[in-house]
């Protein structure tokens, strides 16, 4: 009680000059430069998780390359000449912004496949299959085991497109949904001779990263141990690559060096990537600036109050105040609306990540619901640096008197 | 607490006192506690100077001023702080009053900033000194007498060994003159305190005052 005596009093001394319009701008300046910084790091991480993170697919661009050595006149014909020895895997494994590498295995057995119906046909084909982690879209039901006669399969999203816009006008037949087309059943013929296997074959995802047919990698390995063709390489011709940044030149420089192949288009998203990148750094940057204004001006409306207050303060000191004491009071009235506008800025961060996690899913992307580690401890340097750059500066003014 | 000055000289005067040696200034002085000195002297010697330098309001002096084992030009502000809520109070020439508080908010600032005198008593002191009625009026309504009452009142309202005291009555008539000095002399001896009067040649206020020229 006689606490909050005293504190009115000394309110009415030291605070009676504060200008309430000025004290909410310099409130609103705050606030705002610190939820610029707070969202900026927000959409920075968020741009990072997306390109990088590890719940992400590679619909933005080109995380992950498939490369193949280059079939030129000179090595055309050559036995091997265009597979990967443990040598080249062991070097591509430490190459620039390489993360995870994984091997194509394709059958070196002969498969051929089968429907009727009105949409009848019958070929030979290409099975190939890469670690799971290297699917991006992994279906539930991604699994076979020796004995099974249900082959899931993966076909590139391509093919569809293929076949709807270009090969089924064509011919006068019907366009098939991604529905429809997980609905056949292909009868595939593995193998030859007395050893050949009926399997039923259905389609259950597309791949937009991989451009052939996957199998899964049980079944690869499987036929190769049975049915393979003696004299056909074991070693891989393609492998997969995740790599950071594609776009960067060392990588470029590596591929070019050892004459790899990718599809250049993967590069040039990667760069679009890199400008992305470069914008959201350049808005964090600005909206440090604009937190660094906005502190500034919380800072002057401080040291204007206290000067405002000078008559009163040195009084004060004269009746035997403590400066200690009066920066203590000064101090307790500012930290809360420090506190408070922080507060305000994260809960504004906290509901931006909520609504950009739930607009990236349309897009097939996945963003967590609350902001990422950097965003807090963003939070918690900022406000730090606050709270320091408050007390010093009362502190500072009031030593002044 | 024993207050020790030694040769000092404030520097604005310090070619008016070099034309002659006087009791306080660049005189080794030692005052003990409980001794009441009254130092007069006409208007512009340097009453008010002694009385700022003494609590530590100014710093341009040469020579030293040693308060117990505070010496004041060496003490930090917060150390300055201790000293004038527990060892030193101060009646100022011009009362220094908060114009934008009441007569009664003046003296609760102080009040409970030291917490030493109950807000009972405070109130009995506004009684004896003729403010009861004017305890809710505000500091810049008061008039100068009213205002070096509380003044006064604001000075006792801590615990002390030396009062200081800067023609404290200045704006006062006899009888309210006659009535500070009594509570002003009931409560320096409650608290066995040493006082330092400053004012004009011809007052004679406190008995037994030791008179040191400037």
């Amino acid at each position: 009680m006689s606490d909050n005596v005293q504190k009115n009093i000394l309110k009415k001394l030291l605070l009676r000059t504060q200008n309430r319009s000025r004290l909410w701008a310099a409130l609103m300046a705050l606030c705002i430069g610190t939820t610029l910084l707070l969202l900026s790091v927000m959409i920075w991480w968020n741009f990072r998780e997306l390109l990088f993170g590890k719940n992400q697919n590679d619909t933005l661009g080109s995380t992950y390359l498939i490369i193949g050595k280059k079939v030129t006149e000179q090595n055309m014909g050559v036995a091997n000449a265009t597979v990967f020895t443990h040598q080249d895997i062991d070097d591509l494994k430490h190459a620039p912004q390489v993360e995870d590498l994984g091997i194509i295995s394709s059958n070196h057995f002969p498969v051929y496949a089968m429907m009727g119906g009105k949409l009848a046909f019958a070929t030979d084909l290409a099975l190939e299959s890469v670690p799971d982690k290297f699917i991006d879209k992994m279906p539930a039901d991604w699994k076979w085991e020796p004995g099974s006669k249900n082959l899931p399969i993966i076909i590139s999203s391509q093919f569809l497109d293929i076949y709807n816009y270009v090969f089924a006008p064509s011919q006068g037949l019907p366009q098939l949904s991604e529905g429809s087309v997980k609905s056949i059943v292909l009868n595939f013929k593995a193998g030859s001779g007395d050893q050949s296997e009926m399997f039923l074959a259905h389609v259950v995802g597309f791949s937009d990263r991989i451009g052939s047919v996957l199998a899964p990698q049980s079944f690869i390995d499987y036929g190769n141990k049975k049915w393979s063709k003696p004299g056909i390489p074991e070693a891989p011709s393609q492998i997969i690559l995740k790599t950071k940044d594609p776009s960067d030149t060392k990588f470029a420089g590596y591929l070019q060096k050892h004459d790899y192949n990718t599809n250049p288009e993967n590069l040039r998203w990667s760069r679009i990537r890199a400008i992305v990148e470069v914008v959201t750094s350049a808005t964090g940057i600005l909206a440090l600036f604009l937190m660094g204004i906005g502190t500034l001006v919380f800072i002057l409306f401080i040291e204007l109050t206290i000067a405002r207050a000078q008559n009163s303060l040195t009084l004060l000191l004269q009746i035997g105040y403590s400066p200690h004491y009066l920066s203590r009071f000064m101090i307790n009235r500012f930290l809360p609306m420090v506190l408070a506008t922080v507060i305000i800025s994260m809960v504004i961060t906290v509901i931006g990540q909520a609504v950009a996690s739930a607009a990236v899913v349309s897009q097939g992307l996945i963003l967590p619901a609350i902001p990422g580690w950097p965003v807090w401890a963003a939070l918690i340097i900022s406000t730090a640096i606050l709270v320091t750059l408050v007390s010093k500066s009362v502190s500072g003014a009031i030593k002044k008197q | 607490m024993q207050l020790s000055l030694q040769g000092i000289v404030p520097v604005p005067l310090r070619e008016k006192i070099s034309t002659y040696q006087s009791g306080i200034w660049k005189s080794p002085v030692v005052l003990n506690k409980g001794e009441y000195i009254s130092i007069q002297a006409p208007s512009g010697t340097g009453k008010t100077t002694l009385i700022h330098i003494l609590y530590g309001l100014r710093k341009d002096y040469e020579g030293e001023v040693i308060w117990g084992t505070h010496t004041l030009n060496a003490t930090d502000n917060e150390a300055l702080a201790r000293l004038r809520t527990k060892n030193i109070s101060v009646i100022f020439q011009d009362m220094r009053l908060f114009p934008e508080l009441t007569a009664w908010e003046n003296i609760e600032i102080k009040l409970k900033l030291t917490n030493t005198v109950t807000a009972h008593q405070a109130t009995e002191w506004l009684e004896r000194l003729g403010l009861k009625d004017k305890k809710n009026a505000m500091g810049n309504t008061l008039s100068y007498g009213e205002q070096q009452r509380i003044a006064i009142i604001r000075a006792l309202l801590q615990p002390f060994e030396w009062l200081l005291m800067d023609e404290p009555f200045s704006h006062l008539d006899l009888a309210n003159i006659e009535k500070a000095i009594a509570l002003i002399g009931e409560v320096v001896k409650t608290h066995n305190a040493g006082m330092i009067l400053a004012d004009l040649d011809e007052n004679n206020y406190f008995p037994y005052t030791q008179k040191i020229l400037l």
